[in-house]
């Protein structure tokens, strides 16, 4: 029992162990969400919630509300030239505190537990690490900055792409799909030249 | 055309959802992906983590899946679609994001549960931005790569008519060996750090 407990307050374990442990929640995750009533299936995934949760906004900005009938009661109709966006944030990527949403929220408070244990919580504002702040600076807003606009990238790729890292490259991958086997080696490719471009000699 | 809300409210999916969530947070802190350099190291092959965490969980999970699979436990049926040219593009893509800042949507919320306020902020605004932004950009997304050949849900063993066992087999071996062969050559870089200092 020591030794469990110690071994869950260390900061690191090995990759092949942590890797292990996530196949497991895609396989445990596959096998308890099949067994639910009125759900489909799922699989881990991050970046569909973030779909989910932009569609409160999304389809305030895309509807508005009309009153048809004389006396009638008003209802939502799409703004005039956004019809299809409406159609994406209300059908096919309604706003909803979904399952997967539900999901984010657990992996928060699993990272949170670990952290906690470990004593790798702290509050920062950017990367301690002098690789950061040899090629960027130690400026905070341009850490801030970068990140914000890399947030937009990353989120816009995995819609076009059907998925994230966890949703597509791994519960992809382990159901053997085309899709994960395309994704992993774009991502991969443009990733290595990126860093080439940015760290090349500076680091 | 009255907008949906799918919302969650009933306690059994909630608590698999927080449950299996919370294990998937646990391992991405665990293997040290909510940290930047991991991420970013990964694309300079200074620290191959990444690389080991997501084949070590690909080789596990596919077997795993498959036997269930197998004994007729579960059914393949949450598969993102394959459309080559957009799963490829949305990669290429996703790989620039990635570099730049060392995070991807999960490894973002599990990093701002580390207290790194970059990951909270700008990280998950950005991503909500982005979230909305590509819902504005659907229907050009959807025009620019149109008319291409979608396979839908298929499985590689479907689309080259293979045997779904031999498949995995040969997977999970091939992730294996690749698997040794980077441990080696680690082990090897280190000697050489080592013999150098």
């Amino acid at each position: 029992m020591r030794t469990v407990i110690a071994y869950l307050r260390r900061d690191l374990w090995s990759p092949y162990v942590a890797g292990a442990l996530l196949g497991l929640v895609a396989v445990l995750t596959l096998w308890s969400t099949t067994r639910l009533d009125d759900m489909p299936a799922r699989m881990p995934g991050a970046s569909g919630s973030f779909q989910n949760l932009a569609a409160y906004l999304g389809q305030e900005l895309t509807s508005t509300q009309k009153v048809l009938v004389e006396g009638g009661a008003p209802i939502i109709v799409p703004r005039e030239g956004l019809e299809e966006q409406f159609v994406y944030f209300a059908f096919t990527m309604p706003r909803g505190i979904t399952w997967q949403v539900w999901m984010i929220i657990g992996v928060f408070l699993g990272a949170l537990a670990s952290a906690l244990l470990s004593g790798g919580f702290r509050i920062s504002v950017m990367p301690h690490t002098t690789q950061w702040q040899t090629v960027f600076g130690p400026q905070p807003w341009k850490r801030w900055a970068l990140v914000f606009v890399g947030g937009i990238i990353l989120q816009i790729a995995a819609g076009v792409a059907g998925g994230c890292t966890s949703g597509l490259a791994i519960s992809g991958g382990v159901q053997l799909t085309p899709a994960a086997f395309l994704f992993i080696p774009g991502m991969f490719i443009s990733g290595i030249a990126t860093a080439l471009l940015v760290y090349r000699r500076r680091y | 055309m009255e907008p949906l809300d799918q919302s969650v409210w009933e306690l059994g999916p909630i608590v698999i959802a927080l449950l299996m969530g919370f294990l998937f947070g646990f391992a991405l802190d665990k293997g040290g992906m909510t940290r930047y350099h991991k991420i970013v190291n990964v694309f300079r092959f200074t620290d191959l983590a990444v690389l080991k965490f997501m084949m070590s969980a690909m080789v596990t999970g596919m077997v795993g899946i498959y036997l269930l699979v197998w004994a007729g436990e579960v059914e393949l049926t949450a598969i993102t679609p394959t459309v080559p040219l957009k799963n490829f593009v949305g990669g290429l893509l996703f790989g620039v994001g990635m570099a730049l800042v060392g995070m991807c949507p999960g490894t973002m919320i599990s990093g701002a549960a580390r207290g790194q306020l970059d990951y909270l902020i700008p990280g998950f605004g950005g991503f909500l931005t982005g979230a909305l932004l590509y819902g504005f950009l659907y229907p050009t997304i959807t025009d620019l790569f149109d008319g291409l050949k979608d396979y839908g849900n298929t499985k590689l063993p479907e689309l080259w008519d293979l045997s779904p066992v031999l498949t995995v087999l040969v997977f999970a071996e091939a992730i294996l060996l690749l698997l040794y062969l980077i441990h080696r050559l680690n082990l090897r870089r280190k000697d050489r750090l080592a013999a150098e200092s």
